[in-house]
């Protein structure tokens, strides 16, 4: 299915906390619209993230087995919100879809989808460290690329570099 | 029948009479410490630089070249040098006096092994009617030193390393020695050098694999059962490269690791004697026969033609033994387990009672 | 399996135990503890610097806990510090060892925000060198895997193989190993003169190597019996751990990015019938064993052999490059392009607010995603095995440390 009707099933299935589709768009002067490259995709509300995900795993028409990654990102340092993405893929369907949520940075909590799918769990221990996101539910939420008394949040925009870590220089 | 000692009696000749009949048996006995220990040297020597060949061309590649000149003949001997002026380490967590003393115990059972062989009809270093077993026991003993290396490295893999050792070796004794048990029935002697005298019909083609055909079994069982007790590929796995760095060897560096090296190849060389001796005619080839019949068997030629024999043949049994270490993958743990007990010794049985069966009902 | 609610650190065995009667039960005899051992991060098996905790009871393990982060070098964080064209030899640098499909997952997804018109030679030259990269990579995994089994030769003999396909890249780009050949919008040299010639007579010589490969270590009795049945990987479990590549079709999944979701003109070359999909059977064991997933790759070699030779018959003279500025300010979007690495779905996702330097640079790299099952399946194995399954999931530190 391509991306339209998998959003129109998605809808019509009363997806819990979907809330729109984003799909590229060309510029429009006359709107003042700068348009959007790339690929669409759907967003959905932080507190519905674990059920839209059992539903596009075990939908007999969606089918996403897959679960490819969890990612993050920092859009701007004065942007309050942090995204928390999420690809699938379905090997039966042959098809991606892309999610994206926003949670706000004053308090970037979010269930864990380990209980979905067993690929999150390192994933989101990689998101967690660099950008500072608590998944609620995570079995094991160690410290997975970075040392264990590292202090911040590296991938964050208004990350400051240490200036030395156990007497080592980082300038 | 008395058998004097060779060197006691060339001593006998060489030396003036004031001297005490105990400095000369002192005196023949470090001679023949000596000469053991200088073919182990060499033995070990050319094995590696063998070795080192033989795996270059098996790779599609030459190995040493360059030093000494031709095709690198002085490399093993640069790399002696350069092993012994490494800086002796011994690790904190070691148990030192057993960390010195396993090396030692482990080249120390390979020069008895060795002291045991003969090296023509007339060259031997003790007459021992019972050559075999005594080879057989000084070769056992090499594994309470790699047991012992492993144990007090203080290392946990050199552990695995050890005990992976013993349970290897404790299963293949079985196969090795039972194995054995046909061509003795065959030739009829523990003794090497008249092991070797059985075999000596046929223009000096009467070899034990030819007299009883459940020889040939028993040869291939008895070479598995080596390459076992020796830890080499494919039965490697004390001193599995790619698992365990090298295993009870890892804490190892400098002079003592190179007693460990000189100890597998001496080791080699020596299980590939045995088979040579016991199933492949030992000193005896057409050569052999007709160097007897032309210039008698206590001629110097005749016994430097049986010392050539013997070497080639063991040399060839350690190339085979190089040959199959590059080509297989590495064996399992309990899959060699599985091999030895559940294959290799009932296996070794059947060839037993098969020789004894053809020994009774042929001869 | 084992319980997955691992904790911090690994825990050792009681001492005394609660009888159902509510007495207690003390051991009398001798105590035997666990032991912890650590595998790494200097270790010839591990493939790179990776760590290792493995808890053992004499041979067989009981607890296994990857600790990576040795080689994260920081990717991602440059990716939002360098211009879009700068940050290419950085994608060379994770999975060193098929460097060109790094680079055309990258160049792919930052054209998916552009729109620029990338020539037909231009893909024609990507696609002969991501297959070539392909074979060179899976001939690495064949090599290192016969070695961690202990088999010495065929790693020489696949280097050999594989310092001829170096050579090759060498005359086409300069580089041996990290090529930053594929660039946004093309490839950045064409061919040498009879460049494409020498690959045709590569792929000769190599069909007949491949042959003696495949006698010399996948058929052989010991390899097969270190093997197979060792590490099994079921259809499930490949699913919910986000298995990809011929980690999946190892386990019996037909399903590859190549065919199915299609990038560049691999459909045109898999309607043309140049290639197939190897999926694991399952001959010599349980399907999705470690014999399984090296028997993917081993075939796969063959098979990129046919794009490459489908490849060098229809390539035509032409442009190498499309019409990019030579600063690139890459419209303001979002995409996802996953393409199929040697290892897996390698993954680029791609945010950019219109400006020189990307915002966020995400590489989803299948040797991390690939690299979790190691806690399910090392426990229950010996520790031998242990060695074989970590260099059938054929991870390299690069990708997953990043």
């Amino acid at each position: 299915m391509d991306f339209q009707a998998i959003h129109d099933h998605l809808r019509a299935r009363g997806a819990p906390g979907l809330i729109a589709a984003d799909e590229p768009r060309a510029p429009n002067k006359k709107e003042k619209d700068p348009g959007r490259s790339g690929h669409s995709f759907v967003t959905v509300e932080p507190g519905k993230w674990i059920e839209f995900l059992t539903l596009c795993r075990d939908d007999p028409r969606l089918g996403f087995e897959l679960l490819i990654d969890v990612t993050a990102t920092d859009p701007k340092a004065d942007d309050p919100n942090l995204w928390v993405n999420a690809e699938l893929l379905s090997v039966s369907h042959k098809h991606r879809l892309s999610i994206k949520t926003l949670v706000p940075k004053e308090r970037p909590v979010i269930a864990s989808a380990t209980a979905v799918y067993r690929a999150a769990q390192w994933h989101e221990r990689e998101c967690a460290e660099m950008f500072g996101i608590t998944f609620e539910g995570h079995p094991d939420p160690r410290n997975m690329l970075l040392p264990d008394d590292w202090v911040g949040h590296p991938m964050r925009k208004d990350y400051e570099f240490p200036k030395e870590y156990h007497g080592i220089s980082c300038e | 029948m008395e058998r004097e000692y060779l060197l006691h009696r060339l001593h006998e000749y060489l030396a003036p009479e004031w001297v005490p009949g105990w400095f000369l048996v002192l005196g023949a006995t470090l001679i023949g410490v000596g000469l053991v220990i200088g073919l182990v040297t060499f033995v070990g020597l050319f094995s590696i630089w063998l070795e080192r060949k033989v795996s270059g061309h098996i790779q599609c590649r030459y190995g040493p070249m360059y030093a000494g000149g031709w095709h690198g003949w002085a490399q093993t001997i640069a790399d002696g040098v350069k092993l012994l002026l490494k800086e002796d380490l011994i690790p904190k967590t070691a148990d030192k006096p057993l960390f010195v003393l396993a090396p030692a115990i482990v080249l120390g059972s390979v020069f008895g092994a060795l002291a045991a062989l003969p090296l023509s009809y007339d060259f031997y270093f003790g007459w021992l009617d019972l050559g075999l077993f005594m080879i057989l026991a000084m070769s056992s003993t090499t594994t309470i030193g790699v047991v012992m290396a492993g144990w007090a490295s203080g290392s946990k893999w050199s552990l695995y390393g050890a005990m992976r050792e013993a349970a290897q070796v404790v299963a293949y004794e079985i196969p090795f020695g039972i194995a054995l048990l046909v061509p003795l029935m065959t030739l009829g002697t523990f003794s090497l050098v008249e092991a070797s005298a059985a075999q000596s019909g046929w223009f000096g083609m009467k070899w034990a694999i030819f007299q009883n055909p459940f020889c040939i079994p028993a040869l291939v069982i008895f070479f598995t059962a080596a390459l076992a007790e020796t830890k080499r590929a494919p039965f490697d796995l004390p001193e599995a490269e790619s698992e365990l760095v090298a295993g009870f060897m890892t804490e190892y560096s400098g002079i003592r690791w190179s007693f460990f090296f000189l100890e597998e190849y001496a080791a080699m060389f020596l299980m590939s004697a045995v088979t040579a001796v016991f199933f492949l005619g030992g000193f005896e080839t057409p050569i052999t026969a007709a160097s007897r019949a032309a210039l008698g068997q206590s001629h110097l030629v005749t016994q430097l033609v049986c010392a050539v024999t013997l070497v080639t043949k063991a040399f060839f049994g350690v190339f085979v033994m190089m040959w199959v270490r590059w080509t297989l993958p590495r064996i399992r743990i309990d899959q060699v387990m599985t091999m030895g007990y559940k294959y290799l010794t009932p296996l070794s049985l059947l060839c037993v009672l098969g020789a004894g069966l053809w020994e009774t009902i042929f001869r | 399996m084992t319980d997955t609610a691992h904790k911090g650190s690994i825990q050792l065995s009681e001492e005394s135990r609660v009888l159902p009667s509510g007495e207690r039960e003390f051991m009398m005899d001798v105590s035997t503890a666990d032991l912890e051992v650590n595998m790494g991060p200097q270790h010839p098996a591990t493939h790179g610097v990776m760590r290792v905790l493995i808890r053992t009871d004499g041979e067989l393990v009981t607890g296994a806990q990857p600790h990576l982060g040795y080689l994260h070098r920081c990717a991602e964080k440059i990716g939002e510090s360098v211009e879009w064209l700068q940050y290419l030899p950085y994608t060379d640098r994770y999975d060193y060892l098929s460097a060109m499909n790094n680079n055309l997952g990258y160049s792919l997804a930052v054209e998916a925000l552009m729109s620029v018109e990338i020539p037909r030679r231009a893909t024609m030259l990507r696609t002969i060198c991501a297959e070539l990269n392909r074979i060179a990579s899976h001939l690495i995994a064949f090599g290192t895997y016969g070695l961690d089994i202990g088999a010495f030769t065929p790693f020489f003999y696949a280097f050999r193989e594989r310092e001829w396909i170096q050579s090759l890249f060498e005359k086409i780009c300069g580089a041996r190993l990290t090529y930053s050949y594929i660039r946004i919008g093309g490839v950045f040299n064409d061919a040498p003169p009879g460049w494409l010639k020498e690959i045709a007579h590569f792929c000769d010589v190599f069909e007949e190597k491949w042959k003696e490969y495949y006698t010399l270590l996948i058929e052989n009795h010991i390899f097969v019996q270190r093997t197979a049945n060792v590490g099994v990987v079921p259809r499930e479990m490949a699913f919910d751990f986000g298995l990809t590549g011929p980690m999946l079709r190892g386990s019996g999944v037909d399903f590859d990015l190549r065919r199915d979701l299609p990038y560049m003109i691999y459909g045109e070359i898999w309607d043309a019938g140049a290639f197939r999909i190897p999926v694991a059977r399952g001959e010599k064991g349980t399907l999705g064993d470690c014999w399984d997933r090296t028997w993917v790759r081993v075939v796969e070699m063959m098979e990129s052999l046919g794009i490459v030779r489908w490849c060098l018959d229809a390539i035509e003279d032409g442009p190498v490059i499309g019409e990019i500025p030579k600063v690139i300010k890459v419209p303001a979007g979002e995409a996802y392009v996953g393409i199929e690495n040697p290892r897996g779905e390698l993954g680029h996702y791609v945010v950019s607010d219109g400006g020189k330097v990307a915002t966020r640079c995400r590489v989803r790299g299948p040797s991390f995603t690939n690299l979790a099952v190691l806690e399910d399946l090392l426990p229950g194995t010996l520790l031998a095995d242990s060695i074989a399954i970590i260099g059938s999931i054929d991870i390299v530190v690069g990708e997953t440390d990043r």
